[in-house]
């Protein structure tokens, strides 16, 4: 990764970039609950080395826990805490790999392609899946990057989301030469899973995680 | 029919990527991301034995040898892009018979574990260039099959003294390889590929070759199930595009008078095989199906995946009467679903579901087979089959 792939990317500016500004207050004990969440993700050196075998020990506990709670405190609205700000606010703040930008600013993620959907929970299911699509647009066309942003965008969400959420990261349509491909691989568990043990990807994905809030 | 849960067996900290039931103990080994293989008494659903420190990365799946004599072994893929076989001495004071233990003949067991002995480690076989994804004995346990996301297929030979010969690499798939399973019968080879296809291998003269390409799904095949042979010979698959599809080898037209017909197509000249797709399973899966086991005693089949849902198929005969397209005796026969759990593992999703014999408490056999399914949670789960 020495060549600069996209050497003069747009960049939005910060200000403009999607906020929460009037529910910002109403949704404050959902967004304590992902701070809480995210406050209990391993640092980034065990990451680095054992991401997913770290993980499910601490992690499930924690939301398993944080999950229950929930279901007591507020049964009825459990299954509409996350909204798509939330999900930009999480991977957002995720650097490029080349730059020293985030995806936000890069217009690499975007609020209008994320789309999330939650299950409704019926006597036969009571624990009906959530489902997020997240949508990311290459700066460049031929963005050879695509495969590791989406694998950041997909780990970022693995971690910090409840497991009942069903993950897919996808290359928006038109805006990459291999989109199938790309998309293809990143929601292939096998092969996310397998990347997750790879050192040195796990080591550019915790760098880029590393400006997360 | 519905499904109803009979337990769990001890959590486990990380994914549990498959459970396999031992050709003819009442054992189970789950393969998992934590690296260690654990195996279970299917008696009372505790844990027996362990394997650790085998592998650098995740055990992806795994195989029991059949047929092997004294002795338990074991075939571990690996993330690690190694497999590894280890054996274990069936214990001197067995309550199990070792060959055709029928169940009318067991004696009946004490409380006596294969503990004393330890998993021997014998050897380790190298050379596919990434993440082995799966691994299957042939048969009669003198092949051994494994796949890999290298994109190949190999078959190992075993030699006199834990030596395994590679007797082919096969580099048909043009993507990762998911899966390889051996006909029940027959030394006939199926492997299921992110590149969509499933391809069947065999032996002729004296090399391995493809002899038959089934295509169709639209999208990752990850899994694929023989029936037990009979008669005809089908497979079943599972895939990424949320279908389950029914393959049926079509007999060769050229041969022999049909009577004289064995279950064994005889080779013709080119040595391939018409495969063709006979049904599509109604739609149940929401999300990946990943995993697919055609039962080979009561032909049922189930099916899990990414939605946490477990599906039972059953083929039922229809009334002929209103299709023109039966078969000769004017039935026709269609696949329904018959019973179905959501959520099995809660929020998780599923990666694998098999049948397995149940045993009681006292190592007999039942006669009735269960489900097991393993999760992203760690647990590896059971249930029954209720009329």
């Amino acid at each position: 990764m020495s060549d600069i792939i996209n050497a003069n990317p747009t960049i939005l500016n910060a200000s403009d970039l999607p906020t929460r500004h009037s529910h910002a207050r109403k949704k404050q004990s959902s967004s304590a609950y992902i701070a809480d969440s995210i406050s209990r993700l391993p640092t980034s050196r065990s990451l680095l080395y054992d991401p997913f075998s770290s993980l499910p020990t601490g992690e499930d506990s924690a939301y398993a826990s944080g999950a229950s709670d929930k279901d007591e405190d507020e049964d009825e609205t459990a299954a509409e805490d996350i909204d798509e700000q939330e999900i930009y606010d999480l991977i957002s703040t995720i650097s490029d790999p080349e730059h020293p930008l985030s995806l936000g600013e890069l217009a690499v993620i975007n609020l209008p392609h994320i789309h999330i959907s939650h299950g409704t929970p019926t006597p036969e299911n009571p624990t009906p899946m959530s489902h997020v699509l997240v949508e990311i647009t290459p700066t460049i066309n031929h963005c050879s990057l695509a495969t590791v942003i989406g694998l950041g965008v997909r780990v970022r969400l693995e971690q910090a989301l409840p497991p009942r959420f069903r993950i897919d990261v996808k290359i928006r349509e038109g805006t990459h030469q291999s989109t199938d491909q790309v998309s293809k691989q990143l929601n292939d568990k096998e092969r996310v899973a397998a990347a997750c043990e790879n050192e040195t990807l796990m080591g550019v994905l915790s760098n880029m995680l590393a400006t997360c809030k | 029919m519905r499904l109803k849960s009979i337990g769990s067996f001890p959590a486990q900290p990380d994914r549990v990527w498959c459970a396999v039931p031992h050709p003819h103990l009442p054992l189970v080994a789950t393969a998992s991301t934590d690296r260690v293989v654990r195996i279970y008494s299917l008696r009372d659903f505790s844990l027996v034995s362990t394997i650790e420190g085998g592998h650098k990365r995740s055990i992806r799946s795994l195989a029991w040898k059949p047929n092997a004599k004294g002795e338990s072994v074991l075939a571990t893929a690996s993330f690690d892009s190694t497999t590894g076989i280890w054996h274990r001495a069936e214990h001197a004071h067995d309550p199990y018979p070792i060959i055709g233990g029928d169940e009318e003949n067991e004696p009946p067991h004490s409380d006596e574990r294969e503990e004393e002995e330890e998993w021997r480690f014998a050897v380790v076989l190298d050379g596919h260039d990434s993440e082995v994804k799966s691994v299957a004995w042939s048969p009669g346990g003198s092949f051994l099959a494994t796949c890999s996301r290298d994109k190949s297929v190999w078959i190992w030979e075993e030699m006199e003294g834990d030596n395994y010969e590679t007797v082919a690499v096969l580099q048909e798939h043009s993507q990762d390889v998911k899966m390889v399973v051996w006909h029940p019968e027959e030394e006939l080879l199926a492997s299921a590929s992110y590149d969509d296809t499933i391809r069947l291998y065999k032996e002729d003269v004296d090399d391995w070759v493809c002899c038959a390409v089934l295509t169709g799904h639209t999208s990752t095949v990850w899994a694929i199930s023989f029936e037990n042979a009979g008669s005809q010979s089908r497979l079943a698959s599972a895939s990424d595009d949320q279908t389950v599809r029914i393959w049926h080898r079509q007999p060769k037209a050229q041969s022999a008078s049909p009577a004289q017909q064995p279950s064994i197509i005889k080779q013709t000249d080119d040595g391939s095989q018409d495969w063709q797709e006979q049904s599509c399973l109604p739609k149940a899966h929401s999300r990946t199906i990943y995993s697919i086991d055609w039962s080979k005693s009561t032909g049922l089949i189930a099916t899990a995946g990414g939605d946490g849902r477990i599906v039972v198929y059953k083929e039922e005969n229809v009334a002929g009467d209103e299709s023109t397209q039966g078969d000769s005796d004017g039935s026709r026969k269609e696949w329904r679903v018959v019973a179905q759990i959501p959520s099995a593992h809660g929020v998780y999703e599923i990666n694998s579901i098999s049948w397995c014999p149940r045993w009681d408490k006292h190592g007999k056999k039942m006669g009735e087979e269960i489900l097991l399914s393993t999760g992203d949670d760690g647990i590896v789960n059971a249930f029954e089959l209720k009329l």
